[in-house]
């Protein structure tokens, strides 16, 4: 096997993976981004409302970051790392400024300055924003950014696992897709920024790519995954193809209405009505279609109309499009049919606020494939984006201070284990008849959203359980019909999906435990926020078919938990 | 909302580099919402696994899901499977790679050339250091950012490039997508290296046959021929003009001329100042060898009305 040696690798091409690649690149590393499609084709692209920032002098006068830190922590009811939200306010403006001064065509205020606008959970305005292509403008910008440095770039490269040794990942194996050759990366530092796994759902408004192969590599790794189970909900997904009707929809005016014509939001958050948190605001749509308030199908209706054909059409457009392209409405004539849908993964590998992880020296990750706890049980809209930058910016330089301390160990006796990466991944599939991994795939996506979905009990979750570790059993006996060695989609479908099962055994055994309701993580059978038990986060290790579960103590720094009210 | 279930035919160009190229049919229940790149994921799990095809974000800003289907260059996640039953009357969508790019396995292709071009716009800002480094702030009039967010949007989904005859045919022309990322930032005030850029693409702007494919095709309406067209106007700040852009220029002049004079395009006027008498002299030769010549000899007279003209190119 052919063996590459770099001093990082960056899994993953978004925005994450890209500023990390930067800030490595920048410090005189050799760094290797790679990525199993052109990095402009990243799940980063479809990101749409905006990039929530706290820009000194270009706010509200009124705002401050630490106003902006309580709505985080608020927003993600508690669970969340206080010092991380904190770092995320304060660096917020300048992550904004660096990537305006790269090229990013923001939207403008009269004056030439940034603009900005509402949304869920802000007490001042603070989303700065693209029309609603945000992460789309973003991407390209920094992609383009990067392309002009010394980075060696491996697009259409799929990961298959890392390498370690018994302290310290010292690589990992990937395979160029079109010719089926692998290649053993070796480097000392290795970042995770592979983003977040909505394919585990039946409905998802997240990208075909997304199916969460960070998780399951860092698992298989033996690092630990923290507070998996919360899954967030997007309330507003586009009838019936999932597509992502963005946030900024309800930021700019929008308000949600059920059969009856009535402004139901009313009922659930009084005073943020259609501007309440994601999940509240996706409970609230599921309990008026459970009670027969919604429209036939299973949706209710969002309308735009009163914001007027010329505003919709400009800082909407991607709403309107798509309501118009995929669902055949007019969103200036009549509401747009929506339900909620997967949309993010609050959970990810465990690592602090550089990004380094506690289990393995040198591996570190960033944006949504990491769980640094700035989104605790539930993210505010805008944040994601935010994240991305601003953590992937701390991760590249964590990653090259580590570099500087740590020098090349040898690591010339892990080539069998390279070899055996391969051989596993092949093995998994060399069977000659058996179920196709179509097969296995549709039922995950099924059960995760019926059983581990928005409402959660303890009955549903423990079948869901035995389904998921049956389906599990079941790829030992997976089979790939197509046996050519160029691009062989089919086989890397395949590891997508023992990559998805991985993930959705720790998912639900880990929800199936903590019995309380916060943020995303809502239990019928446990329907109150329980912080004597439960104010902690979850760190769950995936061994064979068991997962070994503790805990650890939420970082509280100035904000005593409360009860969460909008 | 009435969810018709209809059964559809799709017929896929298969191509491995083993088997060469077949095409395969496959039978699935659509209805009105379905994207085609839901019929190609449904056939792919639950019916041909070994089918194989790019797509990634569903909703048409990643670029990754370009392909021909009844012919057309489009997305497949912006084309749903009922639209085109309706537009082509039958129950039969057809589906093939994109042309251009060569094919590397069923409806995969090779973007290497393609990247090749767009990398060679230098595709990103080049701010000031004042700028880069915090100590100025750039600011841009909202008229500016939307003009320029108009061509930012390119995705890359080649698709333009795939219906562009002259990129065929012309290895100097950079290609309709390379061009309006290239306008973008010659466009952006914000933007140092104005000069740089222009010699880039000036050239390969004069290359273009506005036969508007592109702008026919994109699936977010950059109009990458009218980014050609913006960035010929500036042809008059460029010092070193190669030939085919002083070639280009003397054409331009040479209609507006003969419009000026007769509010008509006076071909074999054009062609002379164009191309000098010369050339056109040994061209003529070779319209005649092909019988066109009597098309170069036609006399225009002057329009009606012909003031109301010259007033409006004056204004």
């Amino acid at each position: 096997m052919e063996k590459l040696s770099y001093d990082a690798v960056v899994i993953g091409g978004g925005l994450a993976g890209l500023m990390a690649a930067h800030e490595i690149a920048v410090s005189g590393y050799k760094v290797a981004v790679i990525s199993k499609v052109f990095p402009t084709r990243s799940h980063s692209s479809s990101a749409e409302g905006g990039i929530a920032a706290y820009i000194e002098g270009n706010s509200d006068p009124n705002d401050n970051p630490d106003y902006m830190t309580y709505d985080t922590i608020k927003g993600g009811d508690f669970l969340v790392d206080q010092d991380a939200a904190e770092l995320l306010s304060q660096k917020s403006g300048e992550i904004v400024r660096i990537m305006e001064s790269w090229g990013t065509l923001f939207n403008r205020q009269p004056d030439g300055r940034v603009a900005v606008r509402y949304f869920g959970g802000q007490t001042y305005p603070r989303t700065r924003f693209v029309g609603d292509k945000t992460g789309m403008a973003l991407l390209h910008t920094l992609f383009q950014r990067v392309s002009g440095l010394d980075i060696d770039f491996y697009n259409e490269w799929f990961a298959l696992d890392l390498i370690r040794d018994d302290k310290r990942v010292v690589g990992v194996v990937a395979m160029e897709m079109k010719s089926m050759t692998p290649a053993f990366f070796k480097a000392r530092a290795i970042v995770m920024a592979t983003g977040g796994m909505g394919m585990l759902y039946a409905h998802s408004t997240n990208a075909y790519i997304n199916t969460g192969d960070g998780y399951a590599m860092a698992l298989r790794a033996g690092a630990a995954l923290k507070d998996p189970e919360f899954v967030q909900f997007h309330p507003t997904a586009l009838y019936p193809s999932d597509i992502l009707i963005s946030e900024a929809a309800r930021g700019e005016g929008a308000i949600l209405i059920n059969n009856k014509g009535e402004r139901f939001m009313a009922r659930y958050a009084p005073r943020k009505l259609d501007l309440a948190p994601r999940d509240i605001t996706s409970r609230a749509i599921i309990t008026e279609i459970r009670e027969g308030r919604g429209f036939p199908g299973g949706y209710v209706g969002l309308d735009l109309r009163h914001l007027g054909e010329d505003y919709i059409k400009e800082r909407l457009a991607l709403a309107y499009e798509a309501a118009k392209n995929f669902a055949g409405v007019d969103a200036t004539q009549e509401p747009i049919p929506v339900r909620p849908a997967q949309h993010y993964y609050m959970g990810g590998i465990d690592v602090d606020i550089t990004g380094q992880n506690p289990d393995l020296i040198g591996l570190f990750a960033a944006g949504e494939a990491a769980c640094v706890s700035v989104h605790g049980a539930n993210r505010l809209g805008s944040n994601s984006l935010l994240e991305t930058l601003v953590f992937g910016r701390e991760t590249g330089r964590a990653v090259a201070k580590f570099l500087s301390e740590h020098k090349e160990e040898d690591s010339n006796s892990l080539d069998k284990e390279a070899e055996k990466v391969v051989d596993d991944a092949y093995k998994f599939v060399k069977s000659e008849s058996g179920v196709h991994f179509g097969e296995i795939l549709n039922k995950l996506r099924n059960v995760m959203w019926e059983k581990v979905g928005i409402f959660r009990d303890e009955d549903g979750m423990k079948d869901a359980l035995s389904q998921i570790i049956e389906l599990r059993k079941m790829t030992s006996s997976m089979y790939v019909l197509d046996k050519s060695n160029t691009y062989n989609t089919e086989f890397f479908n395949a590891l997508e999906l023992r990559n998805m099962l991985d993930l959705a055994i720790v998912i639900a055994r880990t929800a199936l435990e903590r019995k309380e309701s916060r943020g995303a993580h809502y239990r019928t059978d446990y329907p109150e926020r329980d912080d004597t038990n439960w104010l902690k986060h979850t760190i769950a290790y995936l061994k064979g078919e068991t997962v070994e579960i503790t805990y650890k103590p939420v970082r509280i720094t100035r904000w005593k938990p409360e009860p969460r009210v909008y | 909302m009435s969810e018709e279930e209809k059964e559809i035919v799709v017929k896929i160009k298969r191509f491995s580099k083993e088997k060469g190229s077949w095409w395969q049919e496959y039978k699935l229940k659509v209805d009105r919402f379905t994207q085609m790149t839901e019929v190609l994921r449904r056939i792919k799990t639950e019916q041909d696994p070994t089918l194989a095809y790019r797509a990634s974000c569903h909703m048409a800003v990643c670029g990754s899901c370009g392909m021909k289907i009844n012919g057309e260059p489009r997305l497949a996640c912006k084309t749903l499977a009922l639209d085109m039953v309706k537009k082509y009357g039958k129950n039969e969508i057809t589906i093939e790679p994109m042309d251009y790019f060569p094919v590397i396995k069923d409806l995969i292709v090779d973007w290497t050339d393609f990247y090749n071009r767009m990398f060679k716009v230098k595709p990103r800002l080049y701010p000031s250091k004042e700028v880069l480094e915090g100590k100025a702030e750039h600011r841009l009039k909202p008229e500016d950012q939307r003009e320029l967010w108009k061509f930012e949007q390119c995705i890359w989904c080649g698709l333009c490039v795939s219906a562009c005859p002259s990129v065929k045919n012309d290895p100097e022309f950079l290609g309709p997508a390379a061009h309006a990322k290239g306008y973008r930032f010659l466009a952006d005030p914000r933007d140092t290296i104005f000069d740089e850029r222009l010699k880039i693409l000036i050239d390969s702007a004069w290359r273009c046959t506005y036969c508007y494919q592109c702008f026919n095709v994109c699936p977010r309406d950059i109009e990458p021929v009218t980014t050609i067209k913006k960035t010929r106007a500036y042809t008059k700040f460029l010092s070193e003009k190669t030939p085919v852009a002083l070639t280009g220029e003397k054409h331009a002049e040479a209609i507006a001329k003969s419009i000026e004079e007769t509010g008509k395009i006076e071909e074999a006027k054009v062609y002379i100042s164009t191309y000098g008498l010369l050339t056109a002299i040994t061209d003529m030769i070779y319209a005649m060898q092909n019988g066109k010549l009597k098309y170069a000899l036609v006399m225009e007279k002057k329009v009606k009305n012909i003031e109301q003209i010259r007033k409006i190119m004056g204004e």
